[in-house]
């Protein structure tokens, strides 16, 4: 779609003159001035009007009859009139027949009191029905999917669903059956609707025939309240929207004012079903310490008090790691609190910046500056998996015209349709560069995204994408961040190495671990072993897990969804969170613990709340200079760019065997874990290996295979699919349990594996 | 009365269901003539013809192609509408039937005209016999050298392909049949932009009734002034019309435009009512027009007489009712079948027509009040004309205008507690 980008005309809406954009939708420019023309199906983020619902007739002086609003565009002098006799009595016939099927059931509908056809027919519709006739029935709701549930009585055939799955995911499952007033919503095959991006249909829906079902029958309008806040599931910091009621979450969907920039109103299944994981079995309630009776629970106060009195002690050395979801406001306060303790290290679990410099200094852009690139290569990664929603900004930078490719060791879901597939030898990114610089040649508006993980384990690479983009004029970059917390804390200054070593070093009495469980990640057995060295391990933690149960103190945090705060999107962009919910009564946010804490030490931090932090710590740190809590808004602002860094080294893949390629899908996660709603579409940890290398490695077949690297060997299941390469051992990660991460060295570098067939006995359990 | 088989070559001739029998009956002379021409010069005889759109609207074909851009860098495709659905039209058949070659030839001089390379035949999923005649002529022509490589001379290829429709009425309007031979769901496009500008797979396209693609190798061949000489300035040439309903000889009748009445065609050509019978009413151009009564037989067929009658030439099908039929009950089997073909796009035809025929129903069932009526008159204006396609508008007009022209029949039915007539055996299914 072009902007139009000419001066503005004057039109004539209702009598008045105003101002309005040539070729802008008649809708959209009597909205600019305050004149709602009421819409059904117009939705411009799903592509072209369709003009179906016929709800926006208006009467346009000189054009034969009424004209859909939603497709005319504005031309100079042209005269409008959208409350005629004629236009009402449109408006009226348009809203009695979509009630002519419609079964108002609102008393019972999960859309009652929040739902369009209701408002559009108070406000624009007929006073009283005449209709006598029978209505036409469905056995309801069905099933869509686990998720969505279909009320095909209510369904007003607005299309919007529909479009969705054609035009935005492209996933072309949703179709209408039938036609004229029998006309449903189906899958083509009947099988459920599933995908990454179903629950968009859920708020796209104008009425009350697409529900979620994790939230059938939960709440009235009335009862709730709604908070814009940003997801903490992956980088890319989609805008979300929390609805709480007592205190609970109780739904997550798309913002109803999106963040162009960052997700377009659109966020992942992941997003919005994990919330259930707050209040799962394992969610850690209230603080525990260990004294001469044992292991026992106690108020905050107490435990904080506790914790107070043992950084209180002289001469102690602490140090702070930091995990995810952790809040910029955790980071600086971290940072604060170790200046009070001889500058104890603060570290953060995740991916080493060395290496990646070069890449962090190139240009960066946003996300929607993806819309109108004439050429994206995403190098490494899996964003479809890792950072959902980037699929369908990259969906639409191809319908815009953009060529999109994607270079890196992985078969991922854009491959084919939307992007050309240029599979690389695992661990032989470097390789490919030729073929990236050949797909930026020529190019004006390119931008590259690159993967952190793939790209930390191939510095050489890094630095050669670097100065092909740098020499790319107009190109700019766009980091596929490995975790959420990544680009905050960095932004801080807090490394990804240190307090590892230091601990084996002996140096660390305390450490305060913020959201971080080492022992199951990357370099677990060897932090499991470090860490039985540390005296006094202080967690603060938001579920149970291995460190919880070996720290002297245990404190239950606040997550993502209910906790103020600001995180830093991959793209670099500033976003708050607002609290959805008010958490375990025996918790409090991280970064309020760790203020506590300064009091208990006798040296009180001066923040009384996370807005109080964000502005004291964007006065210190470059990266923030000029911003203030308030400037984020609702929207979020991008932070400066980082001065980057050196490069470095080639680093060797340690271990034998077949290099593994990691990914780590959102829907696999640990979160996801833990949330029920997300059973019937989560991503199970597994090994892939194409048929062949299964075959010459002699698992071909089996259900299970042995990993073994240098740092651990896990049972994991196998997986065979022809589209990987044979020179690659793929790690899908994700449940905490299986420990599979474990088979990563602690700075997630490069690393081989070798894949054994299993014991019988293994299996056989 | 004057009859002129111009497009109905089959019924001066034999053998035409055969390459070599369609030469001996001057096939092909139309197209020689136009590949003799520039592809300009072949537009501009389509629009000096007056030839006029035989599908129903009666756009100006020659207009009509003459809008395809001629620089766009894409291919320009022609797709014939042979989706020929109209209830009581059956003109189409019959060249598909007996006259194949013909339409051939016709889709190929308008294919020169606007430098298609590749049309399309759209053929009604029901019409799977004239789907095997068309295949049949096709692949013979393809054989002689008629279509493909070199179809318009050394180096120049056209070919057609055909495509069947599934059972949708819908699928006739143009913009929903270019969907569904794009393989999508058929239902109209919001238009601007046109199929001219962009049609199949976004590309300038022209499309047009069979009826109106046969017409055009006698206009060729015996140019385009011999063409608008015949019948009235505005609407020349031919016209058949499929003449049903209760007439003893129904069937396909060719004319010639403006020269023959209503009257001649159903009493003189269709051979007039059954004895004893009195003319009650007739839809002269398929279902989707407004209803004549005897006081219009002497209309002149054509297009602006039958307009000036209040109603359209449309389809030419002809539908006849004697007094033994009941409007009231015909007006409802009129309205089911628009309900049942409504696509379900726009609300107003999607929930009208189905509301449209609950009412009629409940009408010519008994339960009807007379209060319905305003109902009725009042829901019309909120259908037509208020979608993006005609097939709600061509669901009003026939009950629209019955209710007008038969008001005392729905009162009487309204009073007497249902139609007089039974309901015909396994007609209509609700």
């Amino acid at each position: 779609m072009s902007e139009p980008d000419e001066a503005p005309v004057i039109i004539t809406i209702n009598g008045q003159a105003v101002e309005a954009r040539k070729g802008a939708m008649l809708v959209d420019a009597a909205k600019a001035v305050g004149v709602e023309i009421p819409v059904f199906c117009y939705e411009p983020r799903l592509g072209k009007p369709i003009g179906a619902c016929r709800m926006c007739l208006v009467e346009v002086e000189g054009m034969r009859g009424l004209q859909t609003a939603c497709s005319t565009p504005v031309a100079r002098d042209m005269v409008v009139n959208t409350t005629s006799d004629q236009v009402k009595d449109a408006q009226n016939g348009v809203l009695e027949l979509l009630l002519a099927n419609h079964p108002l059931d609102c008393p019972v509908c999960d859309k009652g009191g929040e739902c369009p056809l209701q408002d559009r027919t108070f406000q624009f519709g007929p006073g009283e029905t005449r209709i006598l006739e029978p209505k036409n029935h469905f056995p309801k709701p069905l099933d869509l999917s686990p998720l969505v549930a279909l009320d095909r009585e209510r369904c007003i055939a607005c299309f919007r669903c529909v479009r969705f799955s054609e035009d935005v995911a492209e996933d072309g499952q949703l179709t209408f059956h039938e036609r004229g007033d029998s006309t449903e919503i189906a899958t083509f095959s009947g099988e459920p609707y599933e995908g990454r991006f179903t629950g968009n249909t859920i708020d796209l829906c104008p009425v009350g025939a697409l529900t979620s079902n994790p939230y059938r029958f939960v709440s009235r309008p009335w009862d709730i309240k709604n908070a814009p806040s940003i997801c903490a599931g992956c980088s890319v910091g989609c805008n979300l929207e929390i609805t709480e009621r007592d205190g609970e979450i109780k739904r997550v969907t798309g913002r109803p004012d999106p963040n162009m920039a960052v997700e377009e109103g659109w966020i992942c299944d992941r997003g919005r079903w994990a919330f259930p994981a707050l209040t799962a079995g394992d969610r850690l309630v209230m603080p525990e310490i260990v004294d001469q009776v044992g292991r026992r629970h106690v108020r905050i106060e107490r435990a904080v008090g506790d914790a107070g009195a043992i950084l209180r002690r002289s001469g102690i050395r602490v140090a702070f790691l930091l995990g995810t979801p952790v809040t910029v406001e955790d980071g600086f306060l971290a940072l604060e609190l170790s200046h009070l303790l001889d500058d104890a290290p603060v570290a953060r679990l995740g991916v080493s910046d060395d290496g990646l410099g070069p890449l962090r200094a190139l240009p960066g852009a946003q996300m929607h500056d993806m819309d109108g690139a004439d050429v994206i290569v995403m190098v490494g990664g899996d964003p479809s998996s890792q950072q959902p929603v980037t699929e369908l900004r990259l969906r639409k930078a191809r319908r815009n015209g953009a060529r999109v490719a994607m270079v890196g060791p992985r078969p991922t879901a854009l491959d084919g349709n939307t992007a050309e597939a240029l599979r690389t030898v695992p661990g032989r990114l470097g390789d490919a560069m030729d073929v990236v610089a050949e797909r930026l040649l020529g190019s004006s508006r390119a931008i590259v995204l690159w993967d952190e993980c793939d790209l930390a384990a191939e510095p050489v690479a890094a630095d050669a994408l670097a100065r092909l983009v740098a020499s790319t004029p107009g190109a700019r970059a766009i980091e596929l961040a490995a975790d959420v917390s990544g680009p905050g804390l960095r932004a801080l200054g807090i490394p990804a190495t240190g307090v590892l070593e230091q601990i084996e070093a002996g140096e660390v009495d305390v450490l305060i671990t913020v959201k971080a469980d080492p022992t199951t990640g990357p370099g677990g057995t060897r932090w499991a072993a470090a860490l039985n060295q540390v005296p006094t391990v202080i967690a603060l933690s938001t579920h149970r897990s291995p460190i919880v149960d070996l720290a002297a103190i245990a404190i239950p945090v606040l997550y993502g969804l209910e906790e103020a705060g600001t995180l830093v999107s991959m793209a670099g962009r500033a976003q708050r969170l607002r609290p959805g919910a008010i958490g375990p009564e025996g918790a409090a946010a991280a970064w309020e613990v760790l203020v506590g804490l300064s009091h208990r030490m006798g040296q009180p931090l001066p923040d009384r709340t996370a807005a109080q932090a964000f502005d004291r710590m964007a006065k210190r740190f470059p990266a923030f200079s000029g911003l203030t809590c308030t400037d984020l808004g609702l929207l979020g602002a991008p932070i400066a760019a980082g001065t980057g860094g050196p490069a470095a080294p080639a680093r060797r893949a340690e271990g034998e065997g077949l290099a593994l390629v990691v990914s780590t899908p959102v829907f696999g996660d640990a979160t996801a874990h833990r949330s029920d709603a997300l059973d019937c579409v989560r991503e199970e940890t597994h090994l892939g290996l194409c048929p062949a290398e299964a075959d010459r490695l002699g698992v071909s077949g089996s259900t299970h295979v042995r990993v073994t690297t240098p740092f651990a060997s896990v049972l994991l299941p196998l997986v065979e699919d022809h589209r990987l390469h044979e020179a690659g051992a793929y790690l899908v990660l994700g449940d905490p349990a299986s420990m599979a991460a474990t088979l990563l060295p602690a700075d997630r570098g490069p690393v081989c594996a070798v894949i054994s067939a299993p014991v019988a006995q293994e299996v056989g359990a | 009365m004057p009859q002129l088989n111009s497009v109905y070559r089959h019924r001066e001739f034999q053998d035409l269901l055969t390459l070599s029998g369609y030469e001996r009956a001057g096939g092909w002379n139309g197209l020689k003539a136009t590949l003799e021409m520039s592809p300009d010069d072949a537009l501009y005889a389509f629009q000096r013809s007056g030839l006029r759109g035989r599908g129903g609207a009666g756009f100006p074909m020659g207009r009509k192609a003459s809008f395809l851009p001629k620089d766009s860098g894409r291919p320009t495709y022609v797709v014939c509408n042979a989706d020929e659905s109209e209830p009581g039209t059956f003109k189409d058949r019959e060249i598909l039937d007996k006259n194949p070659f013909q339409l051939i030839e016709g889709v190929a001089i308008a294919s020169y005209g606007v430098g298609c390379e590749r049309a399309y035949i759209y053929v009604r999923g029901e019409y799977g016999h004239q789907a095997e005649v068309l295949r049949r002529a096709i692949t013979e022509c393809r054989e002689a050298g008629r279509l493909g490589p070199d179809a318009f001379g050394p180096g120049a290829p056209f070919d057609i392909a055909l495509y069947r429709g599934a059972g949708a009425y819908i699928c006739g309007e143009e913009t929903a049949l270019l969907e569904s031979l794009e393989g999508k769901r058929g239902q109209p496009r919001l238009k601007p932009p046109f199929p001219a500008v962009a049609g199949l797979y976004g590309c300038p396209t022209l499309i047009n009734n069979v009826e109106t693609l046969a017409a055009l190798p006698p206009i060729m061949h015996r140019g385009a002034d011999w063409y608008a000489a015949i019948g009235p300035e505005k609407s020349p040439g031919t016209k058949i019309f499929s003449v049903s309903g209760h007439v003893l000889k129904p069937g396909n009748y060719e004319i010639v435009m403006g020269e023959t009445t209503l009257r001649e065609l159903i009493f003189d050509l269709a051979g007039g009512l059954r004895d004893g019978r009195e003319f009650k009413a007739c839809w002269p151009g398929g279902s989707s027009v407004p209803v004549l009564t005897a006081e219009h037989l002497d209309t002149p067929l054509d297009y602006e007489s039958l307009a000036g009658a209040g109603t359209f030439l449309g389809s030419g099908g002809c539908i006849v009712m004697d007094d033994s039929g009941c409007i009231v009950r015909a007006s409802w089997r009129l309205a089911h079948f628009y309900r049942h073909e409504s696509c379900g796009k726009c609300t107003p035809c999607r929930e009208g027509t189905g509301w449209l025929e609950k009412i009629l129903g409940r009408i010519v069932h008994g339960d009807g009040r007379l209060e319905d009526l305003a109902m009725l008159e009042s829901l019309f204006g909120r259908i037509s004309g208020r979608t993006l396609c005609a097939l709600a508008d061509g669901a009003v007009a026939p009950v629209q205008s019955a209710l007008e022209l038969f008001r005392d029949d729905f009162v009487q039915v309204i009073e007497q507690g249902g139609s007089p007539v039974p309901e015909p055996m396994g007609v209509i299914n609700v």
